[in-house]
């Protein structure tokens, strides 16, 4: 309401200004029925979902503005860790992206001009990688769009990858991402377990291997497949659709169409696997997967059995919560993918001990969970009500928005909650039994990562 | 030196720009960079570039293997040569068009981007009226 007054000039209209303000602040207060009025009608504008895509030059793009005060524009890549040709490339695709070296070469523009002036301007530059997806991500302030798409689409047609640049800034970060994920047992837990699960593919890593054997011939040839048209999708937030479609008509220049990455389908194996690690707590990971697309009943199972109190310092109701040994904890995991779900309970504790006793337990739980009418239509309800709030609730910030709906736009289906929502009414008792119960009669993926003496072995735990 | 930069001064450019000053400068330019002698120790100019500053050890870490490589197999060719107080025989000797600069252009990068860096951390931001 303030953003759309126009600005005061003088003290007398400034004045007129807060009277009108406070006579319709009273005004609400008596009629409680405008005020509901007009929050609906503020809802109304807050549209949770991307218009249908269009397509500018061949790439497709899709934007929402619910009114933020900033915006953001995403270049978001079919070129996650799934698609590389060598170990590393997607992460270190990801960290050169936005060197300042690659604006320099092509189009002349100084060395530290981009960064500089997105600092100037207030603006944020970041990537981000996960399996299946690259993402290039300006933040910036309303009216800056101009600035930023010019800066995200220069990057994405005019790289240079030089190998000083490679050499003296990018292995570096690299290197610090490496080693910080590998003295992170939760990390190394879900790294291992992706490699066990699903082999090649999904399996390889989003962080590059220590001793990286790629050059930098590689890297310029994967990004070359990684940024063309065909993989591209731009996803613009707090900004209007035909503003961001005019501007990268006027920006972007991807031409490179050469051969597309592709990755094999995806396929579950699951195995077990043990990792010293003397940083962190000791960590067990019981995972089970399944390829295909990912189904609503698995998400209902890893709401039920969500550890995290809907209200807090209070016990969970979660049937695992009270079974298991203070000071150790255990998370539901899941991990859907475009053509593979692994979903899994992350044990962790202090002591090898607790964290046998705990994994033990969570594992005849999960088994008794998916038995035939174990699970009560009430418990069903809830289970379904939160994995409903959980999928809402991520889509409230940009993050969760982009990389719940980015894909979708990527792959051309349907970017609503409410698909999402209906997917999860669908869920019956004897669909969640039998989906559930296939999916834990896989071969399960164990990862215990610390001391791996006393952490148990998949037998001793019940699997 | 270092206010000249990491190269030092040179009116090269200039006198290449004007043809009559080249022709006259060219032969004497010729004689002395052979008179030098560092190419009778199997050396080329950039060899001799000062490599005790932060900007050309950039540039050095930037030449390709095979650069680095042949750059130090030269020094160790005329450490020798310079150990026994002889010149390399005649057939060895660095012709004029295998002195190329090959450290010069990565010298010049770093040079250009240290100032860059200098200036854009001394701008000074003015709001457009």
């Amino acid at each position: 309401m303030l953003a759309r007054a126009k600005p005061v000039e003088d003290y007398s209209t400034a004045r007129t200004f807060t009277v009108h303000r406070v006579r319709q602040r009273r005004r609400r207060k008596r009629t409680s029925m405008l005020a509901a009025r007009a929050t609906a009608r503020r809802a109304t504008r807050l549209l949770r979902t991307f218009a249908t895509a269009v397509d500018v030059s061949g790439v497709k793009v899709a934007a929402v503005d619910n009114g933020q005060p900033t915006s953001a524009v995403t270049f978001l890549f079919k070129a996650g860790s799934r698609y590389e040709t060598k170990p590393g490339l997607a992460n270190v695709l990801k960290n050169f992206s936005f060197k300042a070296c690659i604006l320099f070469y092509l189009r002349k523009i100084d060395l530290y001009r981009t960064v500089r002036e997105a600092e100037l301007l207030g603006g944020v530059l970041s990537t981000s990688l996960t399996r299946e997806h690259l993402a290039l991500t300006a933040e910036f302030l309303r009216g800056d769009e101009d600035a930023f798409v010019d800066i995200l689409s220069s990057v994405v047609s005019s790289s240079k990858f030089s190998p000083w640049e490679l050499k003296e800034s990018v292995l570096p970060t690299i290197e610090a991402e490496t080693s910080a994920a590998s003295a992170d047992p939760t990390a190394v837990a879900i790294e291992l377990a992706h490699a066990i699960a699903f082999h090649s593919g999904l399996g390889s890593s989003i962080f590059a291997p220590s001793h990286p054997s790629f050059t930098i011939e590689d890297v310029k040839s994967f990004a070359g497949q990684a940024f063309s048209k065909d993989n591209l999708v731009v996803l613009g937030t707090g900004i209007d659709q035909e503003a961001l479609s005019r501007l990268l008509e006027k920006n972007l220049k991807v031409t490179s169409t050469g051969a597309a990455l592709s990755s094999p389908a995806s396929q579950y194996f699951g195995g077990e696997t043990r990792l010293s690690l003397t940083e962190g707590p000791q960590t067990v990971f019981v995972g089970f997967g399944k390829a295909g697309t990912p189904p609503p009943e698995v998400a209902v199972l890893a709401a039920h059995l969500s550890t995290t109190p809907s209200i807090k310092w209070s016990a969970s109701l979660s049937p695992i919560a009270s079974a298991i040994p203070a000071g150790t904890s255990v998370r539901p995991v899941l991990l859907p993918y475009s053509d593979a779900t692994l979903f899994g309970l992350l044990v962790q504790g202090e002591s090898a001990s607790d964290v046998r006793e705990a994994a033990a337990a969570s594992v005849k739980i999960l088994r008794d969970t998916t038995a035939t009418g174990s699970v009560k239509p009430e418990e069903l309800k809830a289970a379904i009500a939160k994995a409903k709030f959980a999928a809402a609730s991520a889509v409230e910030d940009r993050e969760g928005f982009i990389s719940t709906f980015g894909p979708k736009v990527l792959s051309g289906s349907e970017t609503s909650l409410s698909s999402l929502y209906s997917a999860l009414d669908g869920v019956t008792a004897s669909n969640f039994t039998k989906v559930t119960s296939s999916l834990v009669k896989t071969t399960p993926t164990f990862i215990a990562i610390g001391d791996t003496t006393a952490l148990p072995y998949k037998s001793e735990i019940g699997l | 030196m270092t206010i000249f930069g990491p190269l030092g001064l040179s009116f090269a450019p200039q006198i290449r720009k004007s043809p009559s000053l080249y022709r006259l400068f060219k032969p004497f330019a010729d004689w002395y960079a052979q008179v030098a002698g560092y190419r009778q120790m199997g050396l080329r100019y950039d060899d001799l570039l000062l490599e005790e500053r932060d900007d050309v050890q950039k540039a050095l870490g930037r030449l390709s293997e095979r650069e680095a490589y042949d750059r130090i197999y030269r020094f160790r060719v005329a450490s020798q040569a310079s150990v026994i107080h002889k010149n390399l025989p005649k057939e060895q000797w660095v012709k004029p068009e295998e002195d190329v600069r090959y450290l010069k252009p990565h010298v010049e990068e770093v040079w250009k981007e240290d100032l860059e860096r200098a200036k854009w951390n001394n701008v000074q931001v003015q709001r457009k009226r």
